[in-house]
C-alpha cells in the first residue's frame, strides 16, 4: 500500500505550482520513503517551518502511507537562482 | 548509535589515541582524540618495528594529501561563508593560529561543522585550517589519516601540536559523564490521567527551553533522523530535554496527540520556548546556515 513517485509529483505540482521539483524515491520501491527538492513562488516570505507545513498539507493524503519524507530543499525561485549560480561559479574566479 | 571504541588501537600501537570513554561518532561531532602521555611520542616516528603497519597506513590513506601539501584555508568569520569554504565530509584537519603555528590536528565526520565549532569556542586560535578529506571513511582510515598527519608534524618539528598534548582540553568537548534521562509524560499507561495529554505536552514544551521528541532514547535513538537531531543538539552544546515517543508505557498515545498538538506529521520534533522549530531536515539546514546558535540563545 505504497505511494508512487508520480502521485507525490502530481499532488505537489497541482497544489504548489513549483518551478522546479525533484522527487527521489528512497524507499527502494515500496513507495514509503521520498526525498524532495521543491522551488515555488508560494514560499516567498515564509519561514522554513511554514514551507514544510505547506508541503506536508499538500501531501496530507499521501503522508498517511509514507514512512519518511525528507525535504531537502524548499526554496523560492530567487533563492534557487542564487544557489544555482553559486554552484556553477568556481569560488576561485571571484 | 554507533559507538566506536579505540581500545584496539590503543593496545596495538605506540600512538595512544585515548579517551576515558568509548567514543561515539556522530555527524558533526569532533572526535575526542588525545595522546595520553607526551613522553611516549618519540616511538611514533622512529620505531623500525612499525614498518609493516606503516605500509598498511599508506595503503589506507593513499589518496590523502600530506599535511605539508594541503592548502591553508583562512577561516571566514561568517558561518554561512564557512560552509562554502570547508567540506562537510569526513577527514582530518589541522588548525593554525594567526602566526601560522599549528595548534591542533583532529578528525571529524563533518569537517565544516567541527571547524565551525572550534571557530566559535576558540576564535583566537582558529585562524586558518588545512583539510584532508578521507575517502571511504571509517574508524581505521580516519585514525590512520590522523596519525599520518600527526607523525608528519612531529617528524618535521619534533613537537606535538599544543592542542593534542595530554591534558589540553581546548579543542575537545569532554564527554558528558552521563546523559540526561529521557523525560516521561505520564506515570504509566494504566494510571488514569487527571489532565489531558495535550495539556501535559503544552506544559512540558513551555516549561523547558529545548525539548526534542525523538524515536528511542537520547542515548540510543532508534531512527536515523532522531539520531541526527540528537547529534546536532549535542554538537551545538544545547542543554535539552528528550522524550521518547516510542515509549508505550510512560508516553502512551503521545505520537498521535503530539502530531495534532504541533500540526506536524513526523518525528523527531524539536521545540524551543514552546514553539516548534522543526524536524531533522529543518535543523540540519539551519545548522548548515549557522542559524541554530541564535535560535537556542533566545
Amino acid at each position: 500500500m505504497g505511494v508512487t513517485k508520480e502521485q507525490v509529483e502530481a499532488s505537489l505540482t497541482s497544489k504548489m505550482n513549483p518551478s522546479h521539483l525533484e522527487i527521489i524515491d528512497t524507499s527502494g520501491g515500496c513507495g514509503a520513503s521520498f526525498a524532495i527538492e521543491i522551488v515555488s513562488e508560494q514560499f516567498e516570505g515564509k519561514k522554513l517551518l511554514e514551507r514544510h507545513r505547506m508541503i506536508n498539507s499538500a501531501l496530507a493524503e499521501e503522508m498517511q502511507h509514507i514512512h519518511a519524507l525528507s525535504i531537502k530543499k524548499a526554496l523560492t525561485p530567487t533563492q534557487w537562482k542564487q544557489q544555482q549560480e553559486s554552484i556553477s561559479t568556481p569560488p576561485s574566479s571571484q | 548509535m554507533a559507538a566506536i571504541s579505540f581500545s584496539t588501537i590503543q593496545s596495538s600501537s605506540s600512538v595512544r589515541v585515548l579517551s576515558s570513554h568509548p567514543l561515539e561518532i556522530t555527524p558533526h561531532k569532533p572526535l575526542f582524540l588525545h595522546r595520553s602521555h607526551s613522553t611516549s611520542f618519540p616511538s611514533i616516528s622512529s620505531n623500525p618495528k612499525n614498518k609493516s603497519r606503516r605500509l598498511f597506513a599508506l595503503v589506507v590513506v593513499s589518496s590523502l594529501k600530506k599535511l605539508a601539501d594541503a592548502e591553508l584555508v583562512p577561516v571566514p568569520g561568517e558561518a554561512d561563508e564557512l560552509a562554502s569554504k570547508f567540506p562537510s565530509d569526513s577527514g582530518v584537519y589541522a588548525v593554525y593560529d594567526k602566526n601560522n603555528d599549528l595548534q591542533f590536528i583532529g578528525i571529524s565526520r563533518s569537517i565544516a561543522a567541527s571547524v565551525l565549532s572550534h571557530r566559535k569556542s576558540v576564535p583566537d586560535l582558529c585562524y586558518s585550517v588545512k583539510v584532508g578529506v578521507v575517502d571511504e571513511p571509517n574508524r581505521t582510515s580516519l585514525t590512520q589519516a590522523w596519525k599520518s598527519w600527526l607523525e608528519e608534524y612531529i617528524g618535521a618539528t619534533g613537537k606535538v601540536p599544543p592542542g593534542n598534548q595530554s591534558g589540553n582540553t581546548t579543542w575537545v568537548r569532554q564527554p558528558q559523564q552521563k546523559k540526561k534521562p529521557d523525560l516521561r509524560l505520564t506515570p504509566g499507561r494504566h494510571v488514569q490521567l487527571t489532565v489531558p495529554l495535550e495539556e501535559l505536552i503544552d506544559r512540558l514544551v513551555k516549561e523547558n527551553k529545548v525539548v526534542a521528541f525523538i524515536k528511542g532514547s537520547r542515548s540510543a535513538p532508534l531512527c536515523g533522523f532522531s539520531q541526527r537531531v540528537v547529534g546536532i543538539l549535542e554538537s551545538e552544546g544545547v542543554d535539552f530535554e528528550s522524550v521518547d515517543v516510542l515509549d508505550e508505557e510512560y508516553n502512551y498515545g503521545l505520537r498521535e496527540t503530539l502530531k495534532r498538538y504541533s500540526n506536524w506529521p513526523t518525528f523527531p520534533q524539536v521545540f524551543v520556548n514552546g514553539e516548534l522549530i522543526g524536524g531533522c531536515d529543518i535543523l540540519s539546514s539551519m545548522q548548515e546556515k549557522g542559524e541554530l546558535a541564535t535560535v537556542f540563545k533566545k
